[in-house]
């Protein structure tokens, strides 16, 4: 077949490249803040912790989710090419639109965290605070910690799925096209959310809980895109060709099948790492060589939620029906 | 209330690009971006070879996903069918040209707002047909009101097979297509 | 008030049809303007984007014409433009344009320039072309031209006392075929357009042309239709073109051999006895002698010559022949292919006078039947010319248009008298005739070059003054005769004011007149509405409304001239000598030519390289409009046209740049490569106009390749001096 195209915007022909870096970026903090929030909720509220019960685990978790998500944000926002009419978001609700919601949303999760992050500090950093009203609300909501980290449990989790909603929506990019997509997102931005507390928290014993649980979460996200790849293979000829540029080593499609590769080994590379964390002896502190590998895992985990979210936005674009298709 | 589509007759276009520049001058474009283009599907070997001219613009679909996922209400129906956009509302977000399956979207790259093709909605209040169906060479463009059983677009309709672009897709396209190839012998 | 029935009908269905869809009737462009308000100004003019003159309706808002559309009442238009008239408002306003008078300063041929007033411009103009006329004779000024300006400068010429005038338009184009059919039928099968009632034809039979590519607007127009009734397409051509595409028919005929195709046809059409013989024996002249001198070419020969399937050549015609005489074998148009042309087109005219096509509906129309009063607003008639012209070379049927390759060997040597000094007007030369070496060679021996033109094309940028013409969408032009199935009158007038220093080719060449002491040649009055009071008085003359055709409807219809087929009361007229349709030509005898054509092969490229044929674009018009903003970013660069097999046999991927060179070791631009299976494996395509070496065009220059460039060889018609061109090999070099 020869086909030629007279007339074509450039941003969608012959490749769709409306998003960009930016917006993968957006998605991996976004995510990865929802797995700070949730993760670091987690820690405080699970039964049988050992360590001071007032700490959620360290302080800086609960204050870098915030920041990430408007660092996120922040490049979201340069993704828009009318970067001054940004309020508009926030002059009408749309109830059919996914990222109306995302905008809302928004509004409810930041009060959310920063109350958390502020009710979870501890004493000697509050002493710090020069801002009387940061203070005064900082005491005020510490005795509400716990309801306030049961609250980020569950946002957490929606601000992560919902970075995977988004996407999951365009019927136009069958790649994306998959409510199982959330679902990964959500595996992807919770296993992260653990790495970086492996990686932040001193305690022993919080680095090894979050070294198991993100064992089970790297599963559970290789399984999701697992699942993604099996389920668009078998569905329409559309899905099935939006997942071949990762099947496909030629020159065009190397990026994506660079990815899998990448994935494929940093993350089952990491679940074993961890697991000869867990099973390994320990004395009372982790040893150097131990803290080397945990870290080393967790660094794996982050570059794989990065290459996910790169890949996808990047694929998914490629995707379509029709002569996209060829 | 009409309820605009248009039929094009795929036998007739003989691929000109009339329609391609009248657009662009009746609309100002901006350079290199479109809002309605023109293939050409060559198939087979030779000598023995088949081909489909296919114009392509917003099919202005009844169940249009820019419509769905435009988080503003920029992208609107309007009362005859139509897809719009409220420059004013859009934020650039790209959303819409993301979602659309046609890829029929661009951004005005002055002014930071999705386009796309309106029917020549200031034409059709004048009561001018599309500008590239009026300079249409070939008369592969016809334009009019469904809801009119005695328009052009109606009685084509009725009488003749046609076909929507990406049916599969299940966006209600207003977009018709006939006589896919020309007749022959 | 003169609407043709035609017009009428269509107004009628328009405002009858959808009440709210149906256009807002154009009765009047002054009636539109006042309805919308404001500042809107409606301006019926025709397009000069291309030579097919449709009416065009410019719409100005606040000064600036913001948009162009088809005349309604046009009937080349029929209320739309192409591509190329859409995009006329990118030609006005493009920052290119040539913007004022400039004269070289330096060597010819390193573009240096400074800028002139008019005055000084045509001062010096004036004093040179004098002294040329005083020390060799006026002859040895010539002017060669393109579109209209040409006619100001013709005026400036004649009056001088030179004849030496030509057109690319003949033998670069369209010319051999009209000497062929005034030869058969007495007239061109067209002026202002090929009278071809395609709209009603049931199989049109294409040689070479490309409709579709070649976008002359009602022409396409009537050929959709008949695509869309069913209408059977017989296309014959190397390459499947977009004419192609619609038809039943593609026979993809082996180069050179087209003439092979007709004459076995013309031999079954006899043979079969499917010729209308009632027609025959009523209008034509020769029948046996063309029987006996076809006999030979079977349809068994042409398969073997053409390399078509014998079944598809018999089929094809007798196809043909079963719905004749509503039927037509299309006259074609850029006809200067192999050398031997007059004897193809008059192979297709013959065809054609035996299927009886002549004056039947679906065929070809009757010329319509209208008299336009001579008009030359009193000026003096020209002296006689000072010496022959070598305009006709050594061809004793070349036409009134001039041999433009005859005027360029003789400014090369001198033969029989000097050439010194060229009026150009509107023809990128460089771009037009084959063998740039040689163009280059003679505008290098002159000792005077002026140049009138919109843009500083490769040949502009060789002139020793430039003029800058305004576009169209600035300046009035003749009023044009247009023939079409009726007569009608259209009008070519401002929609805005010249841009920068430009001026009118009418008031540069009356200036130019006054300035040469020949006031009486000049148009009468002074400013700048001395053209427009001329058109009155010409309007006048014709019996037409001047107020209507500037201010209306921009055109208007000669009453009672649409007498389109033959009836009792409405026989053909042949303007040959005998009368009637000439199937045997003694004409062409009397000089020692073929009186039927016969077959003469054509060179054969060697192995390993490619004919190179060329065509076109619909959004281009030759090299004139690649500069265009709108165009261009359609069609920026050409491509070469390889078939696929042969891409592979080589090594060639599709998108892959290369460089053409030809026998004569002449190398192309870069060019894109499109592997296709839409092409015979011995030949080569690309669309003509490309790949300028023009630095001030910035848009086109250097974009894509130059096809003249390769077609440094030529063969001459003996008949006419059309130049064959498609007579280039070409290999392809793969490091681009």
């Amino acid at each position: 077949m020869e086909l030629s195209i007279t007339g074509t915007n450039a941003i969608t022909y012959p490749v769709m490249h409306v998003w960009d870096w930016r917006v993968a970026i957006y998605l991996f903090l976004g995510g990865l803040s929802g797995g700070l929030m949730t993760m670091s909720a987690i820690n405080y509220l699970r039964p049988g912790r050992k360590g001071p019960m007032q700490s959620v685990c360290c302080w800086q978790i609960p204050v870098m989710a915030p920041i990430l998500l408007s660092i996120g944000l922040f490049f979201l926002w340069l993704d828009l090419e009318r970067k001054l009419h940004g309020y508009l978001f926030y002059m009408t609700f749309k109830p059919l639109s996914p990222m109306s919601w995302g905008a809302w949303i928004v509004l409810v999760i930041y009060p959310l965290m920063i109350l958390y992050a502020l009710a979870a500090l501890p004493d000697e950093v509050k002493a710090r605070i020069k801002n009387g009203f940061v203070k005064n609300v900082a005491d005020a909501v510490a005795p509400h910690l716990s309801k306030l980290a049961k609250l980020n449990v569950v946002f957490g989790v929606l601000l992560s799925i919902y970075t995977g909603i988004l996407l999951s929506t365009f019927v136009a990019r069958p790649l994306w096209n998959s409510a199982i997509l959330p679902l990964l997102f959500l595996a992807s931005g919770m296993s992260t959310g653990a790495a970086v507390m492996i990686i932040i928290a001193k305690n022993k014993e919080v680095k090894l809980f979050f070294t198991k649980l993100d064992i089970w979460l790297i599963f559970f996200e290789l399984l999701v895109l697992a699942l993604m790849f099996y389920g668009h293979y078998t569905a329409d000829a559309a899905h099935r060709a939006a997942i071949m540029p990762f099947f496909n080593s030629s020159h065009d499609t190397f990026p994506y099948f660079l990815s899998i590769i990448t994935i494929g080994i940093l993350l089952p590379l990491a679940i074993v790492l961890k697991f000869l964390e867990v099973t390994g002896k320990h004395t009372e502190e982790v040893s150097g060589f131990g803290l080397f590998l945990m870290n080393t895992s967790a660094i794996f985990v982050l570059i794989g939620g990065a290459i996910i979210r790169f890949a996808l936005v990047y694929a998914g674009q490629l995707s379509g029906y029709g002569y996209n298709m060829m | 209330m009409p309820r605009y589509a248009m039929v094009i007759d795929q036998s007739r276009c003989i691929g000109c690009m009339a329609c391609v520049v009248a657009c662009k001058r009746e609309n100002d474009v901006p350079p290199e971006n479109y809002r309605t283009r023109v293939l050409e599907i060559v198939q087979g070997t030779y000598p023995t070879l088949t081909t489909e001219m296919r114009s392509e613009l917003c099919n202005h679909c009844d169940n249009a996903p820019c419509v769905s996922i435009c988080p503003t209400g920029a992208s609107h129906h309007e009362e005859d069918g139509t897809v719009q956009i409220d420059r004013k509302k859009c934020v650039g977000c790209k959303a819409c040209i993301t979602s659309c399956p046609y890829n029929v979207r661009y951004i005005n790259e002055e002014h930071g707002y999705a386009d796309k093709c309106s029917f020549c909605q200031h034409r059709l209040r004048e009561g001018k047909k599309p500008a590239c169906v009026a300079t249409c060479v070939g008369g592969s463009r016809i334009f009019g009101d469904l809801d009119d059983p005695e328009s052009e677009v109606s009685k084509i309709l009725r009488r003749v097979g046609h076909r929507v672009l990406k049916k599969e897709v299940g966006t209600g396209p207003n977009i018709y297509y006939i006589n896919q190839y020309p007749k022959r012998a | 008030m003169a609407f043709s029935r035609r017009n009428f009908l269509k107004y009628a269905a328009m405002s009858a049809g959808g009440a709210v869809l149906a256009d807002t009737p154009f009765i009047s462009a002054e009636a539109r303007a006042k309805a919308e308000g404001g500042n809107v100004k409606y301006v019926p003019t025709s397009c000069e984007m291309c030579f097919w003159k449709c009416g065009a309706v410019a719409k100005v808002v606040d000064g600036k014409v913001v948009k162009l559309e088809g005349n309604p009442f046009h009937p080349q238009s029929r209320g739309k433009l192409c591509a190329r008239g859409q995009a006329g408002i990118g030609q006005l306003y493009d920052e290119d344009r040539l913007k004022h008078p400039m004269i070289l300063d330096g060597p010819r041929g390193e573009g240096k320039y400074r800028k002139a007033s008019w005055d000084e411009a045509l001062t010096l103009v004036a004093e040179k072309m004098k002294a040329i006329a005083e020390k060799h004779g006026p002859e040895a000024i010539a002017m060669m031209s393109h579109g209209s300006p040409g006619d100001y400068f013709t005026n400036v010429l004649k009056a001088m006392g030179s004849r030496n005038i030509a057109f690319p338009s003949f033998a670069q184009c369209k010319g051999i075929r009209d000497v062929a059919w005034e030869l058969t039928f007495g007239h061109k099968p067209g002026s202002s357009c090929e009278r071809v009632d395609m709209e009603n034809s049931r199989v049109i039979v294409l040689l070479g042309t490309h409709l579709g590519e070649n976008m002359h607007n009602s022409q396409n127009q009537e050929f959709a239709e008949a695509v869309s009734r069913g209408a059977k397409i017989i296309c014959v051509d190397p390459r499947y073109s977009t004419a192609a595409s619609k038809s039943a028919f593609w026979l993809p005929i082996k180069p050179g051999t087209d003439t092979a195709l007709l004459l076995a046809w013309i031999n079954i059409v006899i043979s079969e006895e499917l010729y209308d013989k009632e027609y025959v024996e009523k209008y034509t002249v020769g029948f046996d002698e063309v029987k006996e001198a076809v006999a030979e070419y079977t349809p068994e020969w042409a398969a073997q010559e053409t390399e078509l399937p014998m079944r598809q050549i018999v089929e094809a015609v007798r196809e043909l022949c079963r719905y004749a005489p509503n039927v037509v074998v299309h006259p074609g148009r850029h006809y200067s292919w192999y050398g031997n042309d007059t004897q193809r087109a008059r192979a297709v005219a013959i065809l054609n006078a035996l299927l009886g096509t002549w004056g039947r509906k679906g065929g070809m129309w009757l010329p319509p039947k209208a008299k336009f009063a001579s008009f030359n607003d009193g000026n003096p008639a020209y002296p006689e010319a000072s010496k022959p012209p070598v305009i006709k070379g050594n061809f004793p049927f070349a036409g009134g248009e001039g041999v433009t390759q005859a005027l360029r060997d003789t400014t090369i040597n001198g033969k029989p008298y000097p050439i010194k000094a060229w009026l150009v007007a509107g023809t990128n030369l460089m771009k037009s005739l084959p063998d740039q070496r040689l163009t280059r060679e003679a505008i290098d021996s002159l000792d005077f070059f002026v140049a009138i033109d919109l843009f500083p094309t490769e040949t502009v940028m060789l002139a020793d003054v430039i003029l800058p013409e305004c576009t169209y969408l600035e300046r009035h032009d003749g009023l044009f005769k247009i023939k079409t199935r009726e007569a009608g009158v259209a009008i070519r007038q401002p929609a805005v004011e010249p841009m920068y220093e430009t001026k009118p080719a009418w008031w540069i060449g009356s200036e130019l007149c006054k300035k040469l002491g020949l006031k009486e040649y000049a148009v009468k009055g002074d400013g700048m509405d001395a053209w427009e009071d001329r058109m009155r008085r010409q309007a006048e003359a014709w019996g037409v409304d001047f107020e209507q055709l500037s201010k209306h409807t921009g055109y208007v219809t000669i009453p009672d001239s649409e007498k389109p087929y033959i009836t009792e009361d409405n026989q053909p007229v042949f303007g040959t000598f005998s009368e009637k349709i000439e199937l045997y030509s003694e004409e062409l005898e009397g000089e020692g030519f073929d009186p039927v054509p016969q077959y003469e092969p054509v060179e054969q490229p060697p192995k390993n390289m490619f004919r190179l044929i060329y065509g076109r674009s619909p959004v281009h018009t030759f090299s004139r409009t690649i500069n265009t903003q709108w165009l261009w970013e359609l069609h920026k660069e050409n491509e070469v046209w390889l078939n696929k097999k042969e891409a592979e046999r080589l090594g060639i991927k599709n998108g892959q740049y290369v460089v053409l060179e030809n026998q004569d070791g002449i190398r192309c631009n870069r060019i894109k490569v499109k592997a296709t299976e839409r092409i015979r494996q011995d030949c080569v395509y690309m669309v003509h106009g490309f790949g300028h070496n023009a630095p001030r065009l910035s848009r086109a220059n250097k974009s894509g390749a130059d096809d003249q460039q390769l077609i440094s060889k030529y063969i001459e018609d003996p008949i006419t001096g059309g130049t064959g061109m498609r007579v280039n090999f070409v290999k392809i070099i793969k490091e681009a």
